[in-house]
């Protein structure tokens, strides 16, 4: 599983490479948003490899992982920053309501 | 919004053509990317998630360790670790079955829950220990399906009946109790004469509402005419007619398997003429073929080859009892009552059973209107793969070996 798992974490940092050449990194994370974008899709992978060998088996896990990294670049920077923004908001409004 | 571009050159001057043509080239690296990126998702989500993406997958892999008779490295990697029983069910009776049960040693996984079991029944003769046997179970157990070898002391002793069939049955009904499995997914391979076993059980009636399919490769359908190429040392394809030559093993069967019915004295020559060698010996002295009874004449004759002209002759010259028992011994006898599809793989110029057979079969699913697949292949040695094949060879043989796979291992995925 070690080498599956390695697998994953390279295949990964390959979707998050493909993910930044895609622009699908938002503009808020600076100068070193490639970086995080590479290492989302390694952590995103490796997740989807061991969550692909559980649900399906060690054969499946690695197609698994690839669909799981490419969701995963694709969507979370875009939870993340209106998660970012939700939050803001949140404290905002509490900021003016303060007396 | 939230912007994404953040590569991107901010700002570019319209009127300028050298930052026009990066731009281009930018838009064209984002398109690509992107276009890769949706090609890997579907690609991911159809080999994972769908029955047929995971069934491709598995064949996909089998492949290449069936084409090498080796284990690629990727099934060595991503497969289950295997656990290797020996079983014999009723031990020193007549009913004896030999068992090699390849299997993961992992529980399944949640999808698609139980496992796929391949019952294998090899041909004539103890074939447990065959590199490429042991190599096709060892990587169907890593790709998640129990695969067990049934071997029965007759078959080891390549003699084929039709009583044999029992022994698939049970390790059927076996494996349908066994832990981890699904027992609506359960088919039968077969090899060679081992076809007489699969047909005969995938016809039994205890089990033939849950055989999920039946593979056969380079097997038989019908020993009057099996005897028939053998005498003219022809066979007729599609109205085309060859010249077979055979290997001596397949006289040997058809003597031994039926030579319990001859006198001693015939069985003493016909055993004599007819010998487990690579090549044939020579032919009887006329003066022992002489001594032959008129059945046994007309049966060596068969065998030989040596009277082309008379094999119509011949054949009607043997006795009621053995060609009642061509007639159990004969698969097409049991096809009407299979109600699995089933696929027919051969070797387009086997020498040990000729391929005739199989078209024969293939012409009686299709006037029963059987669910059926017929494919001739190059790339085996009856049923060996060939590891000296061309590419061209292999890449042609290897594509419609995928599709069969394919449909074999969509059965439990």
């Amino acid at each position: 599983m070690l080498i599956l798992s390695l697998l994953w974490v390279v295949l990964g940092l390959l979707i998050g490479a493909l993910a930044n050449a895609a622009k699908l990194r938002p503009a808020a994370w600076g100068r070193s948003g490639w970086l995080r974008m590479l290492c989302l899709g390694a952590l995103v992978a490796l997740l989807g490899g061991w969550l692909g060998t559980w649900v399906l088996g060690a054969l499946f896990a690695t197609a698994t992982a690839l669909w799981i990294a490419v969701l995963g670049v694709a969507l979370l920077p875009r939870l993340i920053m209106w998660g970012i923004r939700f939050l803001h908001a949140r404290q905002a409004t509490r900021q003016l309501k303060k007396p | 919004m939230e912007r994404y571009e953040p590569s991107l050159p901010q700002e570019i001057n319209q009127g300028s053509q050298q930052a026009a043509r990066p731009h281009r080239s930018w838009k064209l690296g984002q398109r690509a990317a992107q276009g890769t990126l949706v090609l890997l998702l579907c690609a991911g989500g159809f080999l994972s998630l769908f029955p047929l993406g995971r069934a491709f997958t598995r064949s996909a892999l089998l492949l290449p360790a069936l084409l090498t008779a080796s284990e690629p490295p990727p099934l060595a990697a991503a497969g289950d670790a295997i656990r290797f029983t020996r079983l014999t069910l009723f031990p020193n009776t007549s009913r004896t079955v030999d068992l090699d049960i390849y299997e993961p040693a992992t529980p399944p996984p949640p999808i698609p829950g139980g496992r796929e079991v391949i019952i294998d029944v090899p041909g004539a003769g103890d074939q447990r220990s065959l590199g490429q046997l042991v190599n096709l179970s060892q990587s169907l157990a890593r790709e998640g399906i129990i695969d067990v070898n049934v071997g029965t002391p007759e078959l080891f002793d390549y003699r084929v009946s039709a009583q044999e069939g029992q022994a698939v049955v049970q390790a059927f009904e076996l494996m349908e109790r066994w832990p981890g499995v699904n027992p609506r997914h359960i088919g039968i391979i077969t090899f060679s004469v081992g076809s007489l076993l699969a047909y005969d059980a995938a016809a039994d009636p205890r089990i033939r509402d849950k055989v999920a399919f039946v593979g056969t490769l380079g097997g038989y359908a019908d020993v009057t005419t099996l005897l028939r190429t053998m005498g003219t040392r022809s066979q007729d394809i599609n109205g085309q007619t060859q010249r077979w030559e055979p290997i001596a093993t397949t006289p040997y069967v058809l003597y031994r398997s039926v030579g319990y019915l001859f006198s001693p004295a015939d069985q003493k020559l016909l055993q004599k003429a007819f010998p487990f060698s690579i090549g044939f010996p020579p032919p009887l002295p006329a003066a022992q073929v002489a001594r032959l009874s008129p059945a046994g004449a007309a049966y060596y004759h068969l065998l030989e080859g040596d009277q082309a002209g008379n094999v119509n002759r011949n054949l009607a010259a043997l006795s009621p009892s053995l060609k009642a028992l061509f007639a159990q011994l004969s698969p097409l006898s049991v096809i009407s009552q299979i109600r699995a599809p089933i696929h027919l793989l051969h070797e387009r110029s086997d020498p040990a059973v000729p391929y005739s057979q199989d078209v024969e079969m293939a012409a009686a699913l299709a006037r029963l209107h059987h669910p059926y697949d017929l494919a001739a292949y190059t790339i085996f040695e009856h049923v060996v793969v060939n590891l000296k094949s061309s590419l061209n060879q292999t890449l042609s043989d290897g594509s419609k070996l995928l599709g069969v796979l394919t449909s074999i291992m969509l059965v439990g995925s």
